[in-house]
């Protein structure tokens, strides 16, 4: 996989935190994407595509998340990923 | 290698592939495969997965429809948990590496992802965990359903091994691809047992438990001559009871010979030997061995595996065919005997009851239940139209009082009179009987000796009754003794009074005692003369009938009766049938 890695920083705005219906939405996301994209909170990572790992960061409202792809297009994969979250996960 | 013994109700030897029906409970059954099975295994969760999110999406659409998408995307959720690679993986990897069965395998991953989220700790993530648990639940549902299902499409022959058959999955199954049964649980008078005993397959009941240490595929023996199970047997082994298969057909063929000979005691003596059957196709069964007729055909399984109750076209048509088979010989038709036990929620039938051997069911039922009574006569006195006057009997099951008999010879009046006036033809005069199986019947024998026809004594019920046992139960089952001095003196109770000095009425015992050789003797010694067998037991009783003398078998009698409670007496019947015909197998 290419070198190219870009990070940022984002905020569970979600009134319930990162719960099962968000999770799934990054994971459909995650899966159209041609790069690695790895979600941290804190000491936790997990992999956009695992939806038992997202579960698992049980990322609350107010809980700051670090995003980080990795590969093709991961410039234009971060941007989708920060403006899911931007829209509060809406339509 | 590993021998297990339950109790022999159906004779002879299969061998094959097994196919389990595990109990309907969660209880996981077992934990490991065989290697060989891995790749069927994997290909069987993945059915299951298939059909639990299409459930889930079905699920998804609904609430969608009613209750708004974002409703409907908890479904998604769930479905993408479901599909999601890491649990996918994670169940082929313990199939695969660690032989789990697909069932195990969930079992151990879903209850980690859950256990996973409970530790989250929070109300949100515990609730999640319970999400799993369903998701977990219902794949383990699919999972032994699926293998309940496959009983109706059998493709290859296979020893159905189960914990326990309900009358509707053994009436729809694939009898070609069917090579032998074994239960859990069960006795001699088990649905399985008759049922295998109508197929003329090997059977074994009231095993135990032990599903648990048999996977789908192992290769299996089922022995119905020594009633043993034996899983995965030793290459000696299988050529030992392959030679015993081969011995028994052959012994079977040696006897086979006495099938155009008539059944005649030695002394001269005619018995009637007829047979038992279930389905209208075991009519040849019974025929080709020489029966004299039918002496109870069971009714039953006309409302078995069927939505709905028969209608009188599905009567007439069965008892037709039974009726054209048999070219004049005489056909005994039982009418309705479905009890609590035996699938009784067709049709609107009242179900469930506390005690159900004491319950709604067979004449009782007909006689609550009037309409499906009178279908099912109104298909018999039709059919009895195309047979021989006289040929073709009823008779009715459980009587336990005169008046009960006379209600449902009233019945049998009142659909005459139908018939009449639809200008029907049906036969005016048709012999009326009963069966004597609840000791009151056999008590009150004289009484209603003046008004039957004929008595038919079915033995499983009238000793299930007379000594309180259920013989399913393995707790109580020793106490279910065939030759107990009770069930000998009813036998001649109701003998003495069928033999009226102006009027002598035909007694016959159906019922798995008098399929059995050894019994055969004390019972024509009891002063029987007519018996209603499972059709495979015909050449050998025959060969014991013509080998036969009355005053040996009432010598036989005699001395079984002295015997009275002792434990001697099953060897005892047994030694002396081997010395009248030492080349019987069993």
């Amino acid at each position: 996989m290419g070198g190219q890695s870009v990070s940022q920083t984002v905020t569970v705005r979600l009134e319930n935190g990162l719960h099962l219906v968000p999770c799934s939405r990054l994971v459909k996301l995650g899966n159209g994407l041609g790069c690695d994209v790895r979600i941290r909170k804190g000491s936790l990572d997990a992999d956009i595509k695992n939806i038992f790992d997202l579960m698992g960061l049980a990322a609350a409202f107010g809980d700051q998340l670090e995003l980080r792809a990795t590969g093709d297009g991961a410039d234009e994969a971060l941007a989708k990923i920060v403006q899911l979250f931007e829209s509060n996960f809406g339509d | 290698m590993l021998v297990k013994r339950g109790i022999a109700v159906s004779p002879g030897v299969a061998i094959g592939p097994a196919l389990l029906f595990g109990a309907e409970n969660f209880k996981l059954s077992r934990h490991y495969t065989s290697k060989s099975a891995i790749e069927t295994e994997i290909g069987r969760f993945h059915a299951a997965l298939n059909a639990v999110c299409t459930d889930i999406e079905e699920n998804q659409r609904v609430a969608t429809e009613r209750l708004g998408k974002e409703y409907g995307a908890i479904f998604g959720a769930h479905v993408l948990m479901a599909r999601s690679p890491e649990l996918v993986s994670e169940v082929e990897r313990l199939i695969r590496e660690e032989t789990n069965t697909p069932e195990r395998a969930c079992e151990i991953v879903l209850n980690k992802y859950a256990k996973l989220f409970q530790e989250l700790g929070s109300r949100y993530h515990a609730e999640r965990a319970q999400d799993i648990y369903d998701l977990k639940n219902r794949l383990l549902r699919q999972l032994l359903g699926k293998q309940r299902q496959e009983m109706t499409d059998l493709t290859e022959p296979v020893l159905i091994l189960a914990h326990n058959l309900t009358p509707s999955e053994t009436a729809n199954l694939k009898r070609e691809f069917v090579l032998g049964f074994v239960t859990e649980v069960g006795g001699p008078t088990s649905h399985t047992a008759i049922l295998a005993g109508a197929l003329e397959l090997p059977a074994v009941v009231g095993v135990g438990e032990f599903l648990s240490e048999v996977t789908s595929g192992d290769l299996i023996i089922i022995d119905g001559d020594r009633g043993e199970v034996i899983i995965n047997p030793i290459e000696s082994v299988i050529a030992e009871r392959r030679a015993a298969q081969q011995k028994n057909e052959s012994n079977y063929a040696a006897l086979e010979i006495e099938r155009t000979a008539e059944p005649i005691t030695a002394d001269g003596e005619r018995i009637q030997l007829l047979g038992n059957i279930e389905f209208p196709t075991e009519t040849g069964h019974c025929l080709e061995r020489g029966a004299d007729g039918i002496g109870l055909y069971r009714t039953e399984f006309l409302y078995l595996g069927v939505e709905q109750e028969p209608s009188e076209e599905d009567h007439y048509q069965a008892y037709c065919r039974v009726i054209e088979d048999l070219g004049g010989r005489e056909v005994v038709i039982r009418t309705l005997d479905l009890g609590a036990d035996k699938v009784p929620s067709v049709g609107g039938l009242p179900a469930e009851s506390t005690n159900p051997a004491l319950g709604l069911r067979s004449i009782r039922l007909s006689l609550q239940h009037r309409e499906g009574f009178k279908t099912q006569l109104r298909a018999i006195l039709r059919a009895a139209a195309k047979a021989p006057p006289g040929s073709v009997k009823i008779m009715f099951p459980l009587i336990s009082s005169l008046n009960e008999f006379r209600q449902a010879k009233m019945v049998v009046r009142d659909v005459m009179d139908d018939l009449d006036e639809a200008g029907e033809s049906f036969p005016r005069e048709v012999p009326l009987g009963m069966m004597v199986e609840v000791p009151s019947a056999a008590i009150l024998a004289d009484q209603f000796a003046a008004e039957v026809d004929f008595f038919s004594i079915g033995t499983n019920d009238l000793i299930q009754y007379t000594l309180a046992v259920d013989r399913g139960d393995p707790a109580v089952s020793s106490l279910y003794r065939t030759g107990d001095p009770a069930i000998l003196r009813l036998i001649r109770m109701v003998v003495a009074a069928a033999d009226q000095p102006n009027r002598k009425i035909p007694v016959t015992v159906c019922g798995q005692m008098s399929s059995d050789p050894k019994f055969l003797p004390l019972l024509i010694g009891l002063g029987i003369r007519r018996i209603s067998v499972t059709p495979h037991s015909i050449p050998e009783l025959k060969a014991v009938i013509r080998r036969l003398t009355i005053p040996k078998a009432k010598d036989i009698a005699t001395h079984a009766e002295w015997l009275g409670l002792s434990r001697g007496i099953d060897n005892y019947l047994q030694g002396e049938v081997s010395k009248i015909c030492p080349q019987l197998v069993r």
